[in-house]
C-alpha cells in the first residue's frame, strides 16, 4: 500500500508540472495576443491620422 | 485565442488528448507489477520519458546556441530559449520523482550518486541560462551568454549518461549497449508507449512555446518601430 502512495505522488508531481508550465504558457500567450492587438491597432490609426492630415 | 489556429499545434494536441489516457492506462493497468519494488516501479513509466525528453530539449537548446552564435539570427535564439526553459522542466521533474522512486528503492531520498549529482548540475546549468538572459544588460546580451552556457550545460548530457559506468553509481541501468533487456515485454511496450507519448508532448510544448516566443518578438518589433516613429515625429 505504501508503494502506492510513492506512485501516487510521483504521478501527481508529474502532471501538476506540466499543468502549471501549460497554464503559465497560455497566460502569457493571452497577454501578448491583447498587447499585439492594441499595438497593431495604435498603428492603424496612426496610419489613418496620417492619411487625413496629408489630405487636407 | 485566434492566433493558436496551425494545423500542427492541432493535429500534435490532438494526439497528446487520445494517446495519453491510452499510456495511463498502460501504466497502471496493463503493465504487471515488478516483483521486488510493486506499485512504485511504475514511476519508471514517466521518470524515464521525462529524463529522456529533458536531455532532448537539452540537444534542442544546444542546436539554437550554436545557430544563434553562429548566424545571430533570433529565430536559433527563440529555439535555445524553448529548449532551455523545457529542459529545465523536464528535467526538474526527473529530479523530483528519482527521489520519490528512490525512497522506497533504495530507503534514502537522495545520494550524492554521480548520476543524480550530474543530472543535478544540468538542472543548475540550465536555471543558470535562463538567469543570464534576465540579468544581461540587453537582450543581444543575455542571448549570447545563455548561448555559451547552453554549449557548456549540453555537454553534461554525455556525462550524465555515462556517469554510471565511469564511476560504478547505484543507479540501475535498464538499457544500453551489451545490457540483456531485463523487462517483461508487457513492461517494454508500456514504457515506448510512454516515450513515445512524451516525445508528443515534448513536441507541443515546444511548438507553443516557440509561438509564445515569436509574439514577443513580434511586441518588442511593434514597440520599437513606434517608438522609432516618435522619435522622428519628435
Amino acid at each position: 500500500m505504501k508503494s502506492y502512495s510513492f506512485l501516487f505522488w510521483a504521478y501527481n508531481v508529474v502532471w501538476i508540472g506540466i499543468a502549471a508550465y501549460v497554464a503559465f504558457l497560455f497566460l502569457r500567450l493571452r497577454s501578448l495576443d491583447g498587447r499585439l492587438d492594441r499595438l497593431e491597432r495604435r498603428i492603424e490609426r496612426g496610419a489613418g491620422e496620417g492619411q487625413s492630415s496629408s489630405r487636407s | 485565442m485566434r492566433r493558436l489556429k496551425d494545423p500542427m499545434l492541432l493535429v500534435l494536441f490532438a494526439s497528446v488528448a487520445v494517446l495519453m489516457p491510452a499510456a495511463n492506462y498502460m501504466v497502471f493497468l496493463y503493465a504487471p507489477d515488478e516483483k521486488v519494488m510493486g506499485a512504485a516501479q511504475r514511476i519508471f513509466y514517466f521518470h524515464v520519458p521525462c529524463a529522456v525528453v529533458a536531455f532532448l530539449s537539452t540537444f534542442v537548446m544546444l542546436a539554437g546556441s550554436i545557430g544563434y552564435l553562429w548566424t545571430r539570427r533570433r529565430v536559433f535564439d527563440n529555439l535555445s530559449r524553448s529548449g532551455t526553459e523545457l529542459a529545465l522542466l523536464f528535467c526538474s521533474l526527473v529530479l523530483v520523482t528519482g527521489p520519490i522512486w528512490a525512497k522506497p528503492a533504495w530507503g534514502v531520498w537522495w545520494t550524492w550518486e554521480a548520476r543524480l549529482t550530474t543530472t543535478l548540475l544540468l538542472g543548475l546549468l540550465l536555471a543558470g541560462c535562463l538567469m543570464v538572459r534576465r540579468y544581461a544588460e540587453s537582450p543581444e546580451q543575455g542571448a549570447r551568454l545563455a548561448a555559451v552556457l547552453g554549449i557548456v550545460a549540453a555537454l553534461d548530457v554525455p556525462i550524465i549518461y555515462k556517469a554510471v559506468d565511469w564511476w560504478r553509481g547505484q543507479h540501475p541501468v535498464v538499457f544500453g549497449p551489451g545490457k540483456k533487456d531485463p523487462l517483461a515485454p508487457e513492461m517494454r511496450q508500456t514504457f515506448l508507449f510512454s516515450l513515445l507519448v512524451f516525445a508528443l508532448l515534448y513536441g507541443l510544448l515546444l511548438a507553443l512555446r516557440m509561438r509564445v516566443a515569436d509574439h514577443e518578438d513580434r511586441v518588442r518589433d511593434l514597440g520599437e518601430s513606434m517608438a522609432g516613429r516618435g522619435g522622428a515625429a519628435a
